[in-house]
């Protein structure tokens, strides 16, 4: 019988099995899903208005009487309370009504107050026109514009369409409208409605909480952040993600230039690793940003402090960690040298470190992810500098489509890093075995294209493939 | 039922005149290596323990000599110390008459695990020895090439470790330790993680090499056939403590090939080692108290 070749190709592999490789199709696959899904749940939950939505996001307010809690449009309360905001508004508005009538004469006095409340209450249809497009950013208390705004709403055609006017709100217009047209058909500070006129009652749309954000006003707050110039006193996001990376990496390239000697030489002699050791394992213990105000005492403002506390906090683990590595290197390989003649100096320099490198490499790169996570305390310390300024102060005012994208930005910029690494330690120790299962990450092999075109055809150049069927493998 | 006739004890006593000449040479040939009542004590928890006591022996110039005994008899603590990797509780090693007092060039070692440098390249491993003696240039690289045609790797010399398969790495790790030209080859079971047919390959290859140079060669093994084939004379270690059993001159002719396997002298020489590393051979110890678990006359043999 002949086997089809095509058909004979993994037929049903199972996607479940225990420790058992998927394909690389498939790998890739979920590798996409494994970003999308999180993006997929985050959109349905903005945009689908029955999921959640706990609040309701102003988009007419109103102010109520002898309460000093102002709503503006754009504000969210919560949709228990929204009810309840309405109903002070409407019980406002029946005791304005009977006020309403032209013919009962007003308290001496008090008509220019009565005055100035009309305008604010014309005024609070103003940012719900906005968004219709009928009224600018800049016009929103251009009194003339309004006053004919009302105009056109109570006796036009055209009603504002996105957002609507609720039916409620469009009868409140009319009869505003009705009671100012006796006075003027267009505004007139001296001829102005001197009769209390009915606020309109508060409008909005179910919402999220403001710390959750919709994904497109995520990307537009992050588009304007990130494309605004400098300033005097406000550097520009980039100089931010600049000033960072600087405390960042300038903070873990010290720990690394100073503990990776020390681990090495730790690793090797007993006599430093009994030396230097016990101690260290102690003051890794000590929180480091319990230490920020001693460097800020020591080392002054600026940066040095920061990135002092980035190195107190890497250095520790990074002179433990090498020292483990170090002593993994395998001992008969030293035995091996020895009997070859090397001598102390050439055990060390020959042996160990070219024998270590390709683990201290790995080590040195997941001590960098480790030294990120110091970046904000370290930002904190002293005067606040870099991306986390930004975030401490637009995350006070609330602003938190402005503050994820430059999260988001701090973990793409320690994700790539660490993506690249991985990817070129196949490249720089082709003698490691597993070289080229790290060349193989579906993450690498897609945004790498280029260079691991170029290492697969050096790959093809070798004169000599393994056995398939050597037992010897160690 | 074959009768499976008990060779006479002694047989291995037997030599040929050709067989006795060549032991007559090879013992006047200068002594490379001189071990002299050699002593080890190790420090533990439950108190001393002797791993070697008193071992002493001579290795003549260019001969292949094999440590063989049971498990725990220190043979691979005596090569640790020939070595110079681990030092002696008492009593002396001599090399060409000079005392052992560390590790050194002139004695190459070849391990049981594969210790080839895995960042260097198969030339860059043979090559590494010379270098740690300050040798440089085109000279050493092409005396480097020469030690990778030796053991047959030409094709792979510019390779990393990882690409060769077991017997490759042990010839590299010979040439590696050939390349210093040492006086003395030790060996530590160095085909013991090899399947056997390729342990047989290498044994070959490692003859061929010892018959074209000036080496004098120790070879620790578990493997009887293995020791019987390879050397000029075996020394039979005792375990707890390790002491020297026996020094036994192989009376099987040279030059060795498999077809030697059967020869009278061969088995003989087999079953005197097993005796002396067995000696409850064929006892009780060896049938397992376990019960049928099968059917009546459902029986495989």
């Amino acid at each position: 019988m002949k086997i089809d070749p095509t058909k004979a190709s993994a037929p049903r592999e199972p996607w479940f099995a225990a420790r058992r490789e998927l394909s690389a199709k498939r790998a890739a696959v979920l590798t996409v899903f494994s970003f999308s899904l999180p993006l997929l749940i985050w959109c349905t939950v903005s945009y689908l208005p029955f999921l959640w939505h706990p609040d309701v996001e102003l988009q007419i307010s109103a102010d109520r009487e002898g309460i000093t809690t102002v709503y503006t449009p754009g504000d969210r309360v919560s949709e228990e309370f929204f009810p309840e905001f309405e109903e002070a508004v409407r019980e406002q508005n029946r005791k304005v009504e009977p006020l309403m009538s032209l013919d009962k004469p007003v308290e001496a006095g008090s008509e220019a107050s009565i005055r100035r409340a009309n305008k604010k209450v014309l005024r609070h249809i103003a940012p719900l026109l906005v968004k219709n497009g009928w009224l600018t950013e800049e016009q929103t208390k251009d009194d003339d514009a309004i006053y004919s705004a009302w105009k056109e709403i109570a006796t036009g055609g055209e009603l504002p369409a996105r957002p609507r006017l609720s039916d409620e709100n469009l009868e409140i217009v009319r009869r505003n409208w009705a009671a100012m047209s006796r006075y003027a058909e267009t505004y007139d500070a001296d001829n102005f409605i001197s009769r209390p006129l009915l606020s309109l009652i508060p409008q909005g749309r179910p919402a999220n909480p403001d710390y959750l954000p919709a994904p497109h006003r995520v990307l537009i707050s992050g588009y304007k952040e990130f494309t605004k110039p400098a300033e005097a006193e406000r550097p520009s996001m980039w100089q931010r993600v600049g000033h960072s990376m600087r405390i960042v990496f300038g903070g873990f390239l010290l720990a690394a230039l100073v503990g990776v000697p020390i681990g090495v030489i730790c690793g090797t002699y007993s006599f430093f690793s009994k030396l230097v050791e016990p101690f260290t394992d102690f003051f890794r213990y000590m929180p480091a940003p319990t230490f920020s105000t001693l460097l800020v005492v020591v080392f002054l403002a600026n940066d040095a402090p920061k990135m002092a506390l980035v190195f107190i906090g890497t250095i520790f683990q990074l002179i433990l960690v090498v020292a483990n590595t170090t002593r993994r290197l395998d001992l008969p390989l030293l035995e091996a040298a020895q009997t070859l003649g090397a001598n102390q100096l050439q055990l060390l320099t020959r042996v160990v470190i070219p024998g270590i490198l390709p683990n201290l490499y790995n080590d040195l790169r997941i001590l960098l992810g480790w030294a990120w996570t110091w970046l904000v305390i370290a930002e904190l310390v002293g005067v606040k500098s870099g991306l986390t300024e930004f975030i401490e102060t637009q995350g006070r005012w609330r602003n938190f489509d402005s503050v994820y994208p430059v999260i988001i930005l701090i973990g793409m910029i320690g994700f790539f890093t660490d993506q690249i690494l991985s990817f070129l330690r196949g490249i720089l120790f082709p003698w490691t075995s597993d070289s080229a299962a790290a060349a193989s990450n579906p993450l690498a092999k897609g945004l790498l294209f280029v260079p691991r075109f170029f290492k697969g055809a050096a790959n093809e150049r070798l004169p000599y493939q393994p056995e398939a069927t050597s037992p010897n493998k160690a | 039922m074959i009768a499976i006739q008990e060779p006479d004890p002694l047989q291995y006593l037997v030599q040929r005149p050709e067989v006795s000449e060549r032991f007559n040479a090879l013992k006047k040939r200068p002594v490379v290596l001189s071990v002299q009542h050699l002593y080890k004590l190790f420090e533990c928890q439950t108190g001393t323990v002797t791993a070697l006591k008193d071992v002493s022996f001579d290795a003549y110039r260019r001969e292949f000599m094999c440590v063989i005994g049971p498990s725990g008899c220190g043979k691979s603590t005596l090569i640790r110390i020939l070595a110079g990797l681990e030092s002696a509780s008492d009593g002396q090693v001599l090399l060409d008459g000079n005392p052992v007092t560390g590790p050194g060039p002139d004695r190459g070692m070849v391990f049981q695990s594969y210790t080839l440098f895995p960042w260097l390249t198969v030339k860059q491993n043979v090559m590494f020895g010379p270098r740690m003696s300050g040798q440089r240039g085109m000279s050493a690289e092409s005396e480097a090439r020469q030690w990778i045609d030796l053991v047959g790797l030409s094709k792979f010399e510019n390779s990393y470790p990882h690409h060769l398969s077991g017997g490759m790495k042990q010839r590299v790790a010979i040439a590696r330790a050939l390349a210093n030209r040492p006086r003395i080859l030790l060996m530590d079971e160095p085909f013991g993680a090899l399947d056997a047919q390729t342990r047989c390959q290498m044994q070959s290859y490692l003859l061929q090499i010892w018959r074209n140079l000036d080496i004098t060669i120790l070879f620790i093994t578990h493997d009887l056939d293995e020791a019987a084939f390879l050397a000029d004379r075996i020394l039979v270690l005792k375990a707890n403590p390790g002491e020297v059993n026996e020094i036994i001159e192989v009376p099987v002719p040279r030059p060795r090939t498999p077809a030697q396997f059967i020869t009278p002298e061969f088995v003989a020489t087999k079953y005197h080692i097993d005796q002396l590393i067995h000696p409850n051979h064929g006892g009780s110890e060896d049938t397992l108290p376990f019960p049928r678990m099968t059917p009546q006359g459902d029986d495989v043999e």
